[in-house]
């Protein structure tokens, strides 16, 4: 049976196990570099920075975490912040990369345009109602969890969410009926 | 499996949702978590060590307290004092700090616990 993560963090904090920490990276690398992705504008070397140092300020402020959310949604949140402090360092957020955005996607895929839409989509959207959209729809999480991740009223979450769904389908409308 | 990423329940799904969920391809670790690690700061001293530390400080401490009260004169004297005292006097001071340790104890394994 493999272990949860509430025990692998229960590893990190009683015998400072890395390896248990490292686990715990393996498992949720993927949706946090995701996130960051998405957040960054899908500047792939930048969002993967900005996922280690969230990582690493997640190991080192891991006695912060009470258990009280998911370790997902913790980590979404320091991950959230990271960018923050990254934007505001530098004032404003960096653009579509849109060779690496191609080098990403496998030509193969059968959606391919609608993909490539669909992210244009996304990121012509404010990086409220992007965050909301990414968290809520993408990654899965309820308003509620994307309230505290994002650290803003839960009212707040609904009405980003609902503009960004709308903005979104407005945008893609051609694609709808496919 | 850890805890996993659930759908949100706030709102139906419908086709752009669904799109959104493709979309979130997973990220293939590709040397991401080594990286991490050979990035965390240097791992704190293992318990057995600090256990060590701890246990080496309280010898010398007390070994100079020893020393600086005139070979431990003092728990003599308090020793003497103590044969003064009432059975029940002695009985209650025992209960008063076992009571004292327990609470203590408590309080320490509360925090940990809330801590997990």
């Amino acid at each position: 049976m493999s272990l949860t993560d509430a025990d692998l963090v229960a590893r990190v904090l009683v015998d400072d196990d890395q390896h248990a920490f490292a686990e715990l990276v393996r498992r949720h690398q993927s949706v946090v570099r995701g996130l960051l992705r998405q957040l960054v504008r899908s500047d792939v070397t930048l969002a993967d920075d900005l996922a280690q140092e969230t990582f690493i300020r997640a190991y080192k402020n891991i006695r912060s975490f009470r258990g009280e959310a998911k370790f997902s949604t913790w980590l979404y949140r320091i991950g959230y912040n990271v960018f923050r402090e990254e934007a505001r360092r530098r004032k404003e957020l960096v653009g579509i990369d849109e060779t690496q955005l191609e080098t990403q996607r496998d030509p193969s895929t059968v959606d391919a345009a609608l993909r490539h839409d669909l992210a244009h989509a996304l990121q012509t959207l404010p990086v409220h109602e992007r965050t909301a959209v990414v968290l809520c729809c993408q990654n899965g999480l309820s308003h509620d969890e994307a309230s505290r991740v994002l650290d803003i009223p839960l009212g707040t979450v609904k009405t980003n969410v609902l503009r960004g769904r709308e903005k979104l389908k407005k945008l893609l409308a051609a694609w709808e009926t496919k | 499996m850890g805890d996993e990423v659930t759908p949100g329940a706030d709102f139906e799904l419908d086709w752009l949702d669904r799109k959104l969920r493709e979309e979130a391809d997973y990220i293939d670790d590709a040397g991401f978590t080594a990286g991490v690690m050979q990035k965390l700061p240097a791992r704190r001293a293992s318990r057995s060590i600090r256990a060590f530390i701890l246990i080496c400080a309280a010898i010398v401490a007390s070994g100079a307290a020893y020393l600086l009260s005139g070979g431990g004169r003092f728990i003599f004297e308090a020793f003497a004092r103590a044969e003064l005292f009432s059975p029940l006097t002695i009985f209650i001071a025992a209960l008063a700090i076992g009571f004292v340790i327990t609470c203590g104890a408590a309080y320490a394994a509360l925090r940990r616990s809330e801590a997990l």
